[in-house]
């Protein structure tokens, strides 16, 4: 208590003041700010500046879960062997300007110490806390932002298609630097959303390009110097793909792969993701966010991750204790009971993750198939309506799924404000009378075998596109599915594939069907309308041509009206500024989009976990997970080993 | 001899270029490319695929060339400088990676052999001598059981057992304070602490085969008639045995040795990669999986290369015992 009182001390009188009162007490005020023991011996060696100086003026002060922690311990994870960058991402990165808050609430400052936003949602302005430090002790300034938006984004060597975070009708960003600590972001058209976008992980752009460091990179800044740089490194062949080897953006391999690099991150790197057997991390000397009682963040001295080829194995040495952590491959259906029974001997426990999509299985027919015949059945409500009612869902769980989960179509989960009973449970019912009903009015030629005909008089057959990701069983599913559609006179044949051959034919827009999750459970479906309406390109393509016509209407195809009013009404969403004025836009939108009944749900998703040691404290229960939204970073800075010292 | 191993030496040549070719079209075979994973990866964490960043993407690492140009330049890389290529996602160059993981591979796959030799002749010739025992049914018994077990599922179960009821720490070469320090005394216990189980494991498969393999070769010898003459003349049976029959029986082995090589390369990389082994296997299996198109390409190249040389060092090794190959 007394900390915090003269934390609050601290934060109001100016730092002169700070200085005359401690000297007046005899104590240093400075001392005010705590550190981690293998810091304070390297400030007593001489090789670090004392603890107030790394700080900044005023640190990003930590809400504690369960109170203030002890320093030390090696928090002990696993990763998988290749293409697990995000476990990284999401374990000591994901450090950003504003940030969502662990329970996904609000938009909340963080690396910038305030921010606005103006009255037409075109312009913001952001103050950084003075005195923040890159992991090597350099200052982090507005600077470092203009190099990112100067040098790399407006680059079109680095940056040849921008970001779409950063982009507002087609049209980037502009960041102008208004003074040594305050940075302006202005867009040409209103861009409500931008604040909750920047929140979100890919909002990590303007704050991880160190330009002390990858200035000497850079074409513009060391022309002379960096035929030299790229004799020395046979990886690259100009300064681009130099550059990109020295940092990638969206924290791709080469991210993790560099040991230079300085960061915002409460770990900084010692061991790299690359051929090793492990990966490792070490505190941040200039981490920039204390506890209430003026300790400096991280309490854990260490991070350790074994890296394994396979997920059986992390489960094993998971119920051995070998791990104090791991929240991704194994937090699955697959392995709970493994894990359930093994918590005794591997001392960990169980930690709920709100990691809830709009849909665990979404059919997702192809409205802009390059069959003509197949395109107008497709883009018919009533037939999607009719292949809704006639699938059993509640089987499908039961048998599929262990019972986990629940009939739904794409919707926002019932935790949530924007929850709608009959959006989420509209066509759910399974009734095959119904639906045969409704397809003999739309289909009612049948052949010898009971399959029904299109209108040139050939059996009508959705050749459905399979792959087996994400541990959710689809090859099982679409056998049931399959089943149910030939019920009511629909074939539908199975194709079997992987994820790249699924996405080349979808980039090609080649294939009638296939089945996926769905974003958009809970408040991601603010930024992230990909299957409630025509939308970025990426996972969810029902529409591709409609979506492409939407991001830019000299391309694409020309959507009819219903398709262009629902679009209308996201602009609507994105424009406005109010967050109450937002919430009834959306809520217009999801209804719409519900209306419209795009795409077949089967099953709403139900929490997932992750497990930490028994004697790990300060953890958030129930933390939302998403796509984008990449936690548990940035909450592991405030863990703590209760035994630690 | 000499014009006979130059001779195989000259058809190896053209044998290796037709592989690479073939290894080249098959890496590329499946749709998609490196940059295909990349992206799908980006997009589940909430990122939007830009058309423009992925064309300069694959523009960057040479992907947008047609493949023959991009067979051209590998192969001249590789004959010219020796440079293999880098590897897409580990940003190393090829060679470096594949060294790095190849000195496991190879003591892995020599100690599985010294192993499964020293096991499998003696119960060999055991269950071949005492034939329709009980030792030869339960060796057949166990020999055929441990064939028919898949070795993934055996090294699971290995795992499992030895953590769960001896507390060992599994997976790897090495316990976790040991992987990154500097050679010492200390880690070559660890080692050989961790690396008699996946040499079982790996082992154990072959082992009962080549007990099936021992026990018939045997069982041909002992009947003929020369076992019978030395016998007669009085020497005794294990002098005879080794002396004559064994030594035959084991020639079959012996040409078995040219195919020791391409399996340090591929070799059990399902029970590297369930057991985490830092050997060639999994980075195989991974730069597959990622097309991660010169790694990939670099290590069947190399698979191929080695099984050229196995197959050299056999015929070699046959000429010598029989002299009517060479004739041929």
């Amino acid at each position: 208590m007394g900390y915090q009182r003269k934390l609050r001390g601290l934060v109001v009188s100016t730092g002169l003041m700070g200085i005359f009162i401690s000297g007046l007490a005899g104590v240093s005020f400075a001392q005010d700010y705590h550190q981690a023991p293998v810091l304070e011996e390297q400030v007593k060696a001489g090789k670090l500046p004392a603890v107030t100086e790394r700080l900044p003026e005023h640190p990003f002060v930590e809400t504690m879960v369960d109170g203030v922690g002890k320093y030390g311990g090696t928090l002990r994870t696993t990763i998988l062997a290749n293409g697990d960058q995000y476990n990284l991402t999401r374990t000591i990165a994901n450090e950003l300007l504003v940030r969502w808050d662990p329970k996904w609430s609000k938009v909340e400052p963080s690396l910038a110490e305030k921010f606005t936003a103006s009255d037409d949602a075109t312009t913001y302005t952001f103050t950084l806390r003075k005195g923040l430090k890159w992991s090597d002790g350099q200052p982090f300034t507005v600077d470092d932002i203009m190099f990112w938006y100067e040098d790399v984004f407006m680059n079109p060597a680095l940056s040849p298609a921008k970001n779409p975070t950063f982009t507002v009708a087609g049209k980037p960003v502009k960041v102008r630097k208004v003074d040594e600590d305050t940075v302006e972001f202005k867009f040409d058209a209103p861009y409500g959303l931008f604040l909750q976008q920047l929140a979100y992980g890919q909002g990590h752009l303007p704050v991880i390009y160190p330009k002390h460091y990858l200035s000497q990179f850079h074409e513009k800044y060391n022309k002379d110097g960096i035929p030299a740089l790229l004799k020395a490194n046979p990886a690259a062949g100009d300064w681009v793909a130099l550059f990109n080897s020295k940092i990638s953006l969206t924290f791709q391999p080469a991210y993790w792969q560099n040991l230079d690099l300085p960061t915002m991150n409460p770990w900084v790197l010692t061991v790299p993701y690359a051929d090793g057997e492990r990966v490792a991390a070490k505190r941040n000397p200039y981490y920039w966010k204390v506890d209430s009682a003026g300790n400096q963040l991280p309490y854990i001295d260490n991070v350790t991750w074994a890296k394994l080829d396979d997920p059986q194995l992390m489960a094993l040495k998971m119920t051995s204790g070998e791990f104090d952590f791991a929240f991704r491959h194994i937090n699955n259906a697959t392995f709970k009971s493994v894990l359930f029974d093994g918590q005794e001997s591997g001392k960990y426990r169980f930690v709920d993750v709100k990691d809830l999509p709009a849909n665990d299985a979404a059919i997702l027919l192809n409205l802009n198939s390059t069959d003509p015949v197949k395109k107008k059945v497709f883009q018919n409500k009533d037939f999607r309506i009719a292949l809704s009612r006639a699938i059993n869902r509640q089987e499908i769980i039961d048998l599929v799924y262990v019972g986990q989960g629940a009939p739904a179509q794409v919707a926002v989960q019932p935790e949530h404000e924007l929850f709608n009973e009959k959006e989420a449970t509209q066509y759910t019912e399974y009734d095959p009378a119904a639906a045969n009903a409704e397809l003999d009015k739309l289909m009612p030629k049948k052949d010898g075998e009971g399959f029904r005909l299109d209108e040139t008089g050939k059996r009508f057959t959705i050749n459905f596109m399979v792959a087996d990701v994400f541990g959710l069983s689809y090859p099982d599913v679409m056998q049931m599915v399959q089943q149910y559609a030939k019920d009511v006179g629909i074939d539908i044949q199975i194709r079997t594939t992987d994820r790249a051959r699924l996405n080349t034919m979808w980039s090609a827009n080649e294939q009638d069907a296939y089945i996926w999750n769905c974003v958009g459970g809970l408040s991601e479906v603010y930024t992230d309308p990909r299957c409630y309406m025509p939308f970025q390109k990426a996972d969810i393509f029902f529409a591709v041509r409609w979506a492409e016509w939407y991001a830019n209407p000299a391309t694409g195809e020309e959507p009819p009206e219903n398709i262009k009013a629902l679009m209308a009404a996201y602009d609507k969403v994105n424009a406005s500024v109010t967050d109450d004025d937002r919430k009834a836009r959306m809520k217009e939108f999801l209804s719409l989009s519900a209306d419209n009944f795009l795409n077949i749900g089967i099953s709403r998703p139900m929490p997932k976990y992750m497990m930490v040691s028994k004697r790990l404290k300060n953890v958030v229960d129930g933390i939302p997970i998403t796509g984008n939204l990449w936690h548990p970073a940035p909450t592991l800075s405030q863990w703590y080993f209760d035994t630690a010292k | 001899m000499l014009p006979y191993i130059a001779r195989r030496l000259v058809f190896a040549i053209p044998t290796l270029l037709a592989v690479s070719i073939i290894a080249f079209i098959i890496i590329q075979l499946p749709p998609g490319d490196y940059l295909t994973t990349l992206m799908a990866d980006w997009a589940s964490q909430g990122g939007a695929v830009e058309a423009g960043t992925v064309a300069a993407m694959r523009e960057r690492y040479g992907l947008d060339q047609p493949m023959y140009f991009q067979y051209y330049k590998w192969m001249a890389g590789i004959l010219l400088h020796g440079d293999f290529g880098i590897s897409f996602e580990l940003g190393k160059p090829v060679t470096e990676l594949i060294w790095s993981r190849l000195g496991f591979s190879l003591m892995l796959s020599l100690l599985t052999l010294c192993f499964v030799w020293a096991v499998a002749i003696p119960i060999g010739i055991l269950s071949a001598v005492r034939q329709y025992s009980i030792s030869d049914y339960t060796v057949t018994f166990l020999a055929f059981f441990f064939l028919a077990v898949p070795d993934f599922l055996m090294a699971l179960g290995a795992m499992y057992v030895m953590s769960v009821w001896f507390g060992q720490s599994v997976g790897g070469l090495f316990s976790p304070e040991y992987v990154d320090a500097g050679w010492s005394f200390g880690k070559l216990l660890d080692l050989a602490n961790h690396v008699w189980l996946p040499v079982i494991v790996i082992g154990l498969g072959s082992l009962a085969a080549l007990v099936r393999i021992m026990r018939a070769n045997l069982l041909d010898e002992l009947s003929k008639p020369y076992v019978t003459t030395a016998r007669a003349k009085g020497i005794s049976e294990f002098e005879l045995l080794i002396r004559y029959p064994v030594r035959l029986a084991l020639n079959p082995l012996i040409s078995t040795i040219g195919w020791i090589l391409p399996a340090v390369i591929s070799g059990e990389i399902i029970v590297s990669v369930v057991m985490s082994l830092p050997t060639t296997g999994p980075l195989l299996l991974r730069a597959l999986l990622a097309q991660d198109m010169y790694l990939a390409g670099s290590l069947i190249l190399l698979i191929s290369v080695l099984t050229i040389i196995g197959t050299l060092i056999s015929d070699i090794l046959l000429a010598m015992t029989d002299p009517r190959i060479r004739l041929t």
